[in-house]
């Protein structure tokens, strides 16, 4: 996770690189540090430092990590002829390396020969099978391949053995709900709530899933995460905000003959549609009337 | 004692100077040696993993418990704490004996003694140099009074109570060295490098660790932990939360 300091940092020299003040390799390294995802800077300034020979020697032996950053950023950018020459090098540097040999089988990947990506990536892991990297780029290649059902099997196998990687979970509640097989995400977004109990946008997906379920008590329950989103964002989050209207229009409904209505819930809702009308009101003032035309058809409902 | 001894120039120059250069030059030999011995290849096992990754996941749902409904947290629990083949259910009898891995992997208990050996043998021998060519006599002052406890200490090879305590025998200079020199090897090879003989101590006391009372340990917490789902207090909140942007 990047937190908020480190990323005012990461702005602050992205904007000082941007504008020729110089600090490349300060940048690069940060970048790397925090995982962010900036293939077009990094193969900018990576390459102008490569291309100069006397900055690039002045780095000593971070030169090659520098060359694989590089080679990686080009790839994400789709150019091949740079990731190829920068692998090259390396190559003639660490003949023998693993780390260049993935990165060889990420090159095929990116041309799109997906056998031959498949099978070097098969090799690599018959020498270190938990090499968390490859696992998942052998997942991204049945996903790339539009075989999900392939995807869905080898993430299974990774979450297996990785079962604290919160980031795979939540591919995989990607990967169910795109397939609409909900229950199966709601576990998956169950898992990614459990590692990172409050961020909001896990709390939001996971409602939705429970409301497209249906069902009483998935309803009731989606209206609580629902409302645990409103909470964490301080009211921000307008999704959130339509949630909580739909979700008590439909418990409405399905509860309508057994008299149960609780009055703390009639008022959330109220509250979420003067919130709603007021965010309109200030944001989009031309397409309030439509709101209150939408809000009014749930109410009857 | 009431006169000062008058310690040679020559001690200076033959005995503190170079017994201080020589441990430097061996601390970094031997940091160099024990790079070149480290086994490059270090896979770790996939069960460790495995069980480290259980460990994890365990204890999250144990902090973040309450985030979820309170069905989806027993059945978790069932699935990681039950009898039969939860995860972190380990079957009486079949916890392996760490004594009993480290002799069926030949390469851990290799790895151990080339540790020791690095560590040992340069330490024996320039303990014997030192004994034989400077043993018995002093080799420095040191500028303050001191008090007869560190005559232990500092007199290490002189057995006369009446030389003053300021005075510094020449093994015990070896061992002020030895023990000594970690911040000056931390500032030549780099933080990390520097050869901590302590440190070493450290990981070797805790080799014999047994991942499976890990997991135990973490059953048993799973298991008294009551969950009190949190989400029916977020309703209110999120309705003050709303009052006060509606305000």
């Amino acid at each position: 996770m990047v937190t908020k300091t480190e990323d005012t940092q990461l702005n602050r020299l992205e904007n000082q690189v941007d504008n020729g003040g110089g600090g490349a390799w300060e940048y690069l390294c940060l970048i790397k540090k925090l995982k962010v995802r900036r293939p077009e800077k990094v193969l900018k300034y990576g390459l102008s430092i490569l291309n100069d020979s006397k900055k690039r020697s002045s780095l000593g032996s971070e030169e090659w990590t520098l060359y694989e950053q590089v080679s990686i950023a080009a790839m994400d950018c789709q150019c091949l002829n740079v990731a190829k020459d920068c692998i090259k090098v390396l190559q003639k540097k660490f003949p023998e390396s693993k780390r260049v040999a993935r990165l060889e089988a990420i090159l095929l990947e990116a041309k799109g020969s997906w056998t031959e990506a498949e099978k070097a990536y098969t090799s690599l892991l018959e020498d270190n099978p938990i090499d968390q990297l490859i696992h998942k780029r052998r997942i991204a290649i049945a996903k790339a391949q539009g075989d999900i059902s392939g995807a869905i099997e080898l993430l299974n196998k990774y979450l297996e053995i990785f079962m604290a990687d919160h980031d795979a979970w939540r591919e995989l509640a990607d990967i169910y709900v795109s397939l609409q097989m909900y229950k199966q995400a709601v576990f998956c977004y169950e898992e990614v709530i459990l590692a990172q109990p409050t961020v909001p946008l896990y709390h939001l997906a996971y409602a939705d899933v429970l409301y497209t379920l249906g069902g009483l008590e998935n309803l009731q329950t989606a209206k609580k995460y629902y409302a645990s989103t409103i909470d964490l964002t301080g009211g921000k989050n307008t999704r959130a905000l339509f949630g909580i209207c739909l979700c008590t229009s439909a418990i409405a409904q399905l509860s309508k003959g057994r008299n149960k209505d609780e009055k703390e819930s009639s008022e959330l809702h109220s509250l979420a549609v003067t919130a709603l009308e007021k965010d309109y009101k200030n944001t989009a003032p031309g397409k309030l009337p439509l709101l209150t035309a939408a809000l009014k058809s749930l109410k009857i409902s | 004692m009431a006169e000062d001894l008058v310690l040679d120039t020559a001690i200076r120059d033959w005995v503190l100077i170079p017994l201080s250069v020589v441990m430097v030059l061996i601390g970094i030999l031997r940091y160099f040696v024990s790079k070149l011995m480290r086994s490059t290849s270090q896979v770790p096992d996939l069960k460790i993993v495995k069980e480290g990754q259980v460990i994890i996941r365990a204890r999250n749902l144990r902090s973040a418990a309450n985030f979820i409904p309170p069905k989806s947290f027993r059945a978790r629990r069932v699935y990681f704490s039950n009898e039969e083949n939860g995860l972190l259910h380990v079957p009486k009898g079949q916890a392996p004996n760490p004594q009993a891995q480290m002799f069926s992997d030949p390469n851990m208990a290799m790895d151990m003694m080339k540790k020791n050996l690095s560590m040992i043998i340069p330490q024996t021998l320039t303990f014997a140099w030192v004994n034989f060519f400077f043993s018995g006599f002093v080799a420095a002052k040191i500028p303050f009074p001191l008090t007869q406890r560190f005559r232990s200490m500092l007199q290490n090879g002189i057995d006369l109570s009446t030389v003053d305590v300021s005075y510094v025998s020449s093994r015990s200079w070896y061992f002020l060295n030895l023990f000594g020199l970690r911040g000056l090897f931390s500032l030549i090879l780099g933080e990390e490098n520097a050869t901590d003989d302590t440190q070493r101590m450290m990981q070797m006391s805790g080799f014999g660790f047994d991942p499976t009372k890990n997991l135990g340990a973490e059953k048993d917490s799973l298991d008294i932990i009551q969950h009190d789902w949190a989400l029916p207090k977020f309703e209110q909140r999120a309705e003050k939360v709303l009052r006060n942007l509606i305000r």
